[in-house]
């Protein structure tokens, strides 16, 4: 049944195009343009990745082959900052989409005025741009004066100030938390929605079967969110894959590089050494896996319309 | 229908007329006057923008026929900002730089040669060393000199006092340096005992060479004994117990430590001469208070010599600059008239002007005081240009990972040092 929808929509489609070819013609502008702010950059970041092209240096660049890509595999920093992108990216997503669903079922049947205030409340961080949420945790962090290490002092939870930025162990979950502070209330909009939009008439059913709370969740109200969550969750894995602004104004990718993520390892490489030709080739690599994770989201959408 | 009126005909005629009267006019005056762009961060900064634009102004009234076009970019944007646009055909005129990122601009062959401009007296009037590092390899000068800002160990004689050490006599080894700072620690726990800048970036490099220095390490450049030296190791084994111990708070940029040492929370600092107008800005202090206060001398050794780094600021030109006469004008207004030097340099940059007398008797005099002559008499003659250019920046990436891991983690400073080592450019 659910198979035959789309043949019937594209049995409709065919006859209209047929009469009128030149309709195909009009996505011939997004196509141009589309090549122009996309197609271009990425040929032409493939094109400087064989490169050994160097922003300083105002001679031609020379063409090195698959130097830098060789010189990629053997570069620590490069595999801590992928090993930091993956923790980053995961771990935040994990935590948020867990956080944002347990929140969504916590307020699914409160109303009222005051929970609808304490609803808006909740979604307030995902309003707060990045770089402030940034510099808040960055103050509140901080070893001397920092807000949260008084509050430990204070109240004899620690004895000494918690290097939470400072610390090479410590600086990672720091800046997690922080990105899921700001990330767990998007999870919490679009679960709520989803749970809105799950039918009575089968909520009513699992009630007249006796289904208890757990129950209900687990058999009836998960299946239901499961695309919503998924297409959410790789939605955000990509933006988190990218996010420059919290790392850099939090930590700038230090102590030392553990926080370093790809795409600050790839900010510095340009913009500090200008070596554009080694960040282009970590930039491939980068858009593959990107790509990698696109097809995943194109799959989970098909699925979804299904 | 429309009716022409003859009356209505006179009076647009005389309009029109009129306006290209004035249109033409105001073309002959625009195309006499030459406009220059200069990208600086002294207008992007709240302490210095006010002053470095009635420095402009006041040299916009004195050269009728040059208008400056003031493009504000923060201080750590601007080296990128300048080498992007110098590689795409559209740098400014006139462009504020410092430290490494001079050398780092200068570095692409876009600039300049100044050497051309300089008059007889201007270069007699030069001071001794002003121009270090800021020639390339076939001696042109790619950068004037507009002021000299070398850093000094601050030491704050209150907060020594109440530590219970002599407010005259500042450390002068890192053995004497350790017990102050333990004392301090002991009796002040909320006070920094120790202000220096342990960032990852270029200038934090250049703020922390002196300190390696101090132990004899010299890990890039010329003769340099590289990261796994003894030296180097000694250096970062020192860092590490320095941060166990709390005297130093890793992680903060050497400005963020400004605030605090106005508040009389830092016992000691390693800064520029620039740390006086900023602290004075900051806490409204009375010249004859600071001095009471606050004094500044050469940095602690331990098995090294005590050195410094020039943290003044550079004036440049592109060689695209289709004014270039315009621009040298407005280079040599702002690094020797005494309205900038008043005005600017030595007021809110707190700094020392590049030349050694700048014609006007009450300024010279009024560079006579305790911390400018410390500077001058005590902390100039120590400094020591640093291997600044491209591979510097790519350098001082892997050291200062290194020295932040040495502070913040616990890796053996071994293997520290050897990571280091093996991310320095070859």
């Amino acid at each position: 049944m659910a198979a035959q929808a789309p043949a019937a929509t594209q049995a409709r489609a065919r006859p209209r195009a047929g009469r009128e070819p030149w309709l195909d013609w009009m996505v011939l502008p997004t196509l141009v343009v589309m090549a122009v702010v996309v197609g271009y950059p990425i040929v032409y970041t493939i094109l400087l990745s064989v490169e050994d092209y160097n922003l300083l240096d105002f001679s031609p660049a020379n063409f090195i082959g698959a130097d830098n890509y060789t010189k990629l595999f053997s570069d620590p920093i490069f595999w801590q900052s992928l090993r930091n992108t993956a923790v980053y990216t995961f771990g935040s997503v994990g935590i948020s989409a867990l956080l944002g669903l347990a929140l969504a079922l916590l307020m699914e049947n409160l109303g009222g005025a005051r929970f609808r205030a304490i609803r808006a409340l909740l979604l307030t961080p995902w309003a707060v741009p990045f770089v402030v949420v940034a510099f808040l945790f960055r103050y509140m962090y901080l070893q001397n004066g920092g807000v949260i290490n008084a509050l430990l002092l204070s109240s004899g939870l620690a004895s000494a100030p918690v290097p939470w930025l400072n610390s090479a162990s410590l600086a990672l979950p720091a800046v997690m938390v922080a990105n899921i502070w700001a990330m767990a209330p998007f999870f919490f909009l679009l679960l709520s929605a989803a749970l809105s939009a799950i039918p009575n008439e089968v909520i009513e059913s699992a009630r007249v079967d006796r289904a208890g709370t757990w129950g209900m969740i687990w058999h009836i109200k998960l299946p239901f969110l499961r695309n919503p969550l998924l297409i959410s969750s790789l939605l955000m894995v990509i933006s988190n894959f990218n996010d420059f602004a919290k790392i850099w104004a939090m930590t700038q990718g230090g102590p030392g590089y553990s926080t370093s993520t790809l795409v600050v390892y790839v900010y510095r490489l340009a913009f500090e050494n200008f070596e554009f030709g080694y960040a282009s080739a970590i930039g491939v690599i980068w858009l593959m896996m990107l790509m990698v994770f696109a097809w995943f989201y194109m799959r989970a959408l098909r699925m979804e319309r299904r | 229908m429309f009716r022409f009126d003859k009356r209505r005909l006179r009076f647009a005629a005389a309009i029109s007329a009129a306006t290209l009267a004035v249109g033409m006019v105001g073309t002959a005056d625009a195309q006499d006057k030459v406009t220059i762009t200069f990208a600086n961060w002294a207008s992007a900064e709240g302490t210095t923008r006010s002053s470095i634009e009635k420095v402009i102004a006041n040299f916009e009234a004195a050269n009728p026929g040059i208008d400056v076009v003031s493009e504000s970019i923060s201080f750590s944007e601007i080296a990128r900002q300048l080498v992007l646009r110098a590689r795409s055909g559209n740098p400014p005129d006139v462009a504020q730089l410092a430290g490494n990122d001079t050398v780092l601009v200068g570095s692409t062959g876009s600039l300049e040669p100044l050497d051309g401009y300089i008059s007889k007296e201007l270069a007699a009037n030069l001071k001794p060393g002003a121009d270090a590092g800021l020639r390339n390899k076939d001696g042109a000068l790619f950068a004037f000199p507009w002021n000299q800002s070398p850093a000094g160990f601050w030491y704050n004689k209150d907060i020594m006092q109440k530590a219970g050490l002599d407010p005259n006599k500042p450390p002068r080894t890192i053995e004497e340096l350790n017990a102050a700072l333990a004392a301090v620690k002991s009796s002040q726990p909320g006070v920094i005992p120790l202000g220096m800048d342990t960032t990852n970036r270029a200038f934090a490099l250049s703020s922390n060479w002196p300190w390696m220095q101090a132990f004899g390490a010299l890990p890039v450049g010329e003769g340099a004994t590289g990261a796994e030296s003894a030296e180097m190791k000694a250096y970062l084994t020192w860092m590490r117990a320095s941060a166990q111990a709390g005297y130093i708070d890793p992680g903060r940029k050497i400005g963020e430590f400004r605030p605090l040492a106005a508040q009389g929370n830092v016992a000691f600092h390693w800064d520029q001469v620039l740390l006086k107008g900023v602290m004075q800005g900051a806490n409204g202090m009375s010249n004859d208070d600071f001095y009471k206060t606050w004094g500044v001398t050469t940095l602690p050794t331990a098995g090294g010599k005590a050195t410094t780094f020039e943290g003044g600021h550079q004036l440049v030109m592109f060689a695209n600059s289709k004014h270039k006469e315009a621009a040298w004008k407005f280079i040599e207004y702002l690094a020797t008239s005494p309205d900038a030097i008043a005005n600017y340099t030595t007021s809110v940059n707190s700094s020392l002007p590049s030349i050694k007398t700048t014609g006007n008797a009450e300024l010279d005099a009024s560079l006579d005081t305790p911390v400018f002559k410390a500077f001058s008499e005590e902390i100039i003659p120590t400094l020591a240009p640093q291997p600044y250019g491209p591979e510097f920046a790519a350098a001082a990436t892997a050291i200062m990972a290194g020295v932040q891991e040495a502070v913040t983690g616990s890796q053996p400073i071994d293997a520290i040092a050897a990571s280091i080592q093996q991310q320095l450019p070859k």
